[in-house]
């Protein structure tokens, strides 16, 4: 009796283009990821302007975001803060970064830095307005106060 | 490779999980100082003579807007100085008229705000203020918020 030889044939796929495409993906995701969401509090409901536009600064531009809630307390990286504690320090901050170009600069003085204030749309004035004058008394002159220019989905 | 597959698929997951794209938010960029007494421009200091002056708009004209809410923290009624304006489409019409005319020497809006009022309505009226054209071509970006208070809002 001839003995039968089996040549197994080797049933390995070949995972080098599966495994190219998900380091593939895997880059993707990794460079979209926005490190800059983490000073987003994502809870926030923006008001809706239509005329509100995205203003590409070119990174250009010192900003202080500023999340204020319902009800008027500060937030910043998820973590509640005292208002004028924080903004307090970020004028001190802002203001030795503005002296290295201006020297001259006293505690006070206007400070180049944009504050930037994402507030919740049934936030009243008088808590909004707190945060404002606490930022004036500090230096920051300039503001830019974000909305959605159109309705979230799912948004009601 | 098997092993290097299951940890790139696991990384994958990882990244298609957290993924949570940042929405596209808009802005309305203020310049906004301190709020200041209205001050008629003649009795004021003429703008740009005090050189040692940090603030650049004292000693400019303001027109002041006022916006009392209603009791949902709506805006209940609004006044351009002491004439009222009952619609957001005739305060655009108001301002278009009152800043595009070239003898207008207003260069800065001071609104004066109802304490209850929410931040979308007050963001409406900014909205529509910071539309506005001033003679000189230049859009209005110079606001100031003053708190009215309660009392004086009810």
């Amino acid at each position: 009796m001839a003995s039968t030889q089996y040549h197994e044939a080797s049933a390995e796929p070949n995972l080098v283009p599966i495994l190219d495409m998900v380091f593939q993906l895997i880059t993707f995701f990794m460079l979209v990821i926005n490190f800059k969401g983490a000073q987003i509090d994502m809870n926030l409901k923006l008001p809706v302007i239509g005329s509100a536009r995205p203003v590409d600064t070119k990174g250009q531009q010192d900003l202080l975001v500023l999340n204020i809630d319902s009800e008027g307390a500060l937030t910043v990286y998820g973590t509640p803060r005292d208002i004028d504690s924080y903004v307090a320090s970020e004028a001190q901050a802002s203001l030795l970064a503005a002296r290295r170009n201006n020297p001259a600069l006293e505690s006070g003085d206007e400070l180049p830095t944009t504050v930037v204030i994402r507030a919740d749309r049934s936030t009243p004035f008088r808590l909004l307005n707190r945060v404002i004058q606490t930022c004036q008394k500090y230096g920051f002159r300039n503001f830019s106060l974000k909305a959605m220019n159109r309705e979230e989905d799912g948004a009601t | 490779m098997a092993a290097m597959l299951d940890m790139a698929f696991q990384l994958l997951a990882f990244f298609i999980l957290t993924f949570r794209p940042a929405p596209v938010e808009g802005q309305i960029s203020l310049r906004m100082p301190p709020a200041q007494p209205v001050t008629p421009v003649q009795d004021a200091v003429q703008a740009g003579s005090d050189t040692s002056s940090t603030d650049p708009v004292q000693g400019l004209d303001s027109l002041v807007i006022s916006v009392i809410p209603n009791d949902e923290g709506g805006i209940g009624s609004m006044a351009i100085g002491e004439g009222v304006v009952a619609t957001l489409s005739g305060l655009n019409d108001r301002l278009k008229t009152i800043l595009g005319d070239q003898a207008s020497p207003f260069e800065q809006v001071v609104i004066q705000v109802g304490s209850g009022l929410r931040y979308d309505a007050l963001m409406s009226v900014v909205d529509i203020c910071t539309r506005q054209r001033l003679p000189d071509g230049q859009r209005l970006t110079k606001l100031s918020f003053v708190e009215l208070p309660d009392a004086v809002a009810e």
